[in-house]
């Protein structure tokens, strides 16, 4: 066999294993997930096929619709917030500061621990009977009364809001602080030589130069950020009265009453838009080796 | 540059004030910079703190007016966490769970990565793609259909039905990252070996792999975590109470018990302080893989 050939051979058994794992674990549930979201599947009964049934169905559900507006909240609130607190943060650490690393380490620990944990601890924290926020913000003098944060529609959302960016913010943070290190030093001292100015150099040299950074950040969190089950389902399982519900809460509590194919549904319900995200930053993430 | 040194010290004076000034402001920066600091690392750390100080704290002084600082530290949460749950054995089963699927992701990964990175062959694009697509695709779409998937083949409720399914998201992860940490090592290397003799098995083992050992040791703790902090999937899967895993332990500590803070956050802190420690020992090179779009947050 020629060189090439044999390469090839070689090149094909070694990614195989990956390949069939992933086609039987990822892609073929995934086919199946958008099958069975087009029959009346319940647990136990394979079902027949109902075409757009469900998603009728799902669009005149009120908590469907909720969870639409939600999801769409939640994902443009934390990615604002985020950004500037990820990216004013980043400006901060990346000045010859003493105590750097420290700062960097610290302001990393809402990410090193694990995702449970952490909502779980603001779940606490948010608590009328032994949380923390309560007891700080009536000894600084802000508010002085007791308030069952995740309990009461108005503020269950910000809420959630906050948790999700407390432990989403140093992603962003690390992956700008990264970006801004490798920016040349060079084109700063050329600006500085025109004689512009912090904010002019902010927008000419370093906002340039990291943009694809803030680019993937920004699609690569919004898709996890829309998908994610455990901020919402241990703070406030989607209550009070679905003011927090999302779409992988909403299926989850919709495979518990045993209805596969409505909750199917539901996940597969997002996923034009999540597609849309997922080919525009596998197309700014893929490399190709020759 | 004699003359351009006359030339420089001529305007001495309001250089050497604005020279000052320069320095003032600097100094205001400089401070103010540290005053943010400061306060954005003790709001981000008040979490932590109450979390420790909770489990730290007698359940009748959690529940009566709470303090900033425990007035009777005591260790009765964690007592009962370990003696009168079954938090032990949560940690065994996450501990499996985690192993075995870092072990087999980095195994099967090393390989796919390898192939991906330095060989050629038709459609590798196209593999390159889909992995990467798997890798994104999130959990919440399939789950359904993998608890459909894992029925059939008799795996539920059982740590190897999960190990099985926690591969959905490692092993992508593992290869993705692991073909940016092998592009790093020079092809140069591995050709030299090859000249001198060794197999392309042997060129992936005794350099490829040594020389990305930092790598390696990020993706690992990347996979270990990832398993070990996975709530959802082991929600589904696992029914039986000596099959939990430490997030589904916790998370039923709450379904369980009338407000049981104190060792909801003693279990929390014992789940969290090794990933802490980790994190904080690989820190340097983990910062790479965290910026190649590797962990959710």
């Amino acid at each position: 066999m020629s060189f090439a050939g044999r390469q090839a051979l070689w090149g094909y058994l070694l990614v195989l294993p990956a390949v069939l794992l992933v086609l039987g674990l990822v892609a073929y549930p995934f086919s199946y997930a958008i099958f069975i979201s087009f029959t009346n599947r319940v647990v136990g009964n394979a079902g027949e096929w109902v075409g757009f049934d469900n998603f009728r169905y799902l669009s005149d559900s009120p908590s469907f619709t909720r969870a639409i507006r939600n999801t769409i909240t939640i994902v443009l609130v934390t990615d604002a917030l985020k950004l500037v607190i990820g990216l004013g943060l980043a400006l901060l650490v990346n000045q010859e500061i003493r105590g750097r690393g420290v700062f960097r380490a610290f302001l990393m620990l809402p990410w090193a621990m694990p995702g449970f944990v952490a909502f779980l601890t603001w779940r606490v924290l948010y608590q009328p009977i032994g949380g923390g926020i309560n007891p700080v913000l009536s000894e600084t003098g802000i508010h002085p009364e007791v308030i069952g944060w995740l309990g009461q529609k108005s503020t269950a959302m910000p809420a959630v809001i906050i948790a999700t960016t407390w432990r989403g913010f140093p992603f962003w943070f690390i992956s700008f602080l990264a970006a801004l290190q490798s920016v040349r030093p060079d084109l700063y001292e050329a600006a500085r030589i025109d004689g512009t100015n912090a904010w002019q150099r902010f927008w000419s040299v370093t906002f340039p130069a990291i943009r694809p950074v803030i680019l993937v950040t920004v699609l690569l969190s919004s898709i996890w950020t829309a998908n994610s089950f455990e901020n919402i389902f241990l703070l406030t399982q989607g209550g009070p009265s679905d003011a927090t519900m999302v779409f992988p809460v909403l299926a989850y509590f919709g495979m518990q009453t045993q209805r596969l194919g409505e909750a199917a549904a539901v996940s597969v319900a997002m996923l034009p838009v999540l597609a849309v995200l997922v080919i525009v930053v596998t197309t700014m993430m893929q490399v190709d080796d020759d | 540059m004699a003359a351009s040194r006359r030339l420089e010290s001529t305007p001495v004076a309001p250089a050497r004030r604005r020279e000052g000034s320069l320095r003032r402001s600097r100094m205001v920066f400089g401070v103010s910079t540290y005053v943010l600091l400061i306060i954005t690392v003790a709001l981000v750390l008040f979490p932590i703190y109450w979390m420790v100080i909770t489990s730290l704290k007698m359940p009748r002084e959690i529940l009566r007016t709470p303090t900033l600082w425990p007035q009777v530290f005591t260790w009765r949460n964690y007592d009962e966490l370990i003696n009168e749950k079954e938090f032990l054995g949560y940690i065994k089963n996450s501990l499996i769970v985690a192993s075995c699927v870092t072990f087999i992701s980095l195994f099967i990964s090393s390989f796919a990565a390898y192939s991906l990175v330095r060989f050629k062959y038709r459609f590798k694009g196209v593999v390159g793609r889909v992995i990467l697509f798997a890798y994104l695709t999130p959990t919440s779409l399939l789950f359904i259909p993998l608890s459909i998937v894992i029925a059939r083949l008799d795996l539920g409720n059982s740590l190897q039905g999960l190990i099985l399914v926690y591969l959905t998201f490692s092993l992508p992860l593992s290869t993705w990252l692991l073909q940016g940490y092998f592009r790093g090592v020079p092809r140069e290397l591995e050709e030299q070996a090859m000249v001198d003799g060794a197999t392309r098995m042997g060129a992936l083992f005794r350099i490829l792999l040594p020389l990305s050992a930092p790598g390696l040791a990020a993706v690992a703790i990347f996979t270990f975590t990832g398993a070990w902090n996975e709530l959802l999937l082991a929600l589904i899967f696992i029914t039986s109470e000596e099959k939990r895993t430490v997030p589904l332990g916790i998370n039923y500590l709450i379904t369980s018990d009338v407000l049981p803070w104190g060792t909801l956050m003693a279990g929390a802190v014992l789940s969290s302080l090794p990933m802490m420690v980790l994190y904080f020992a690989a820190q340097r090179f983990m910062v790479k893989g965290m910026t190649s779009g590797s962990v959710k947050g």
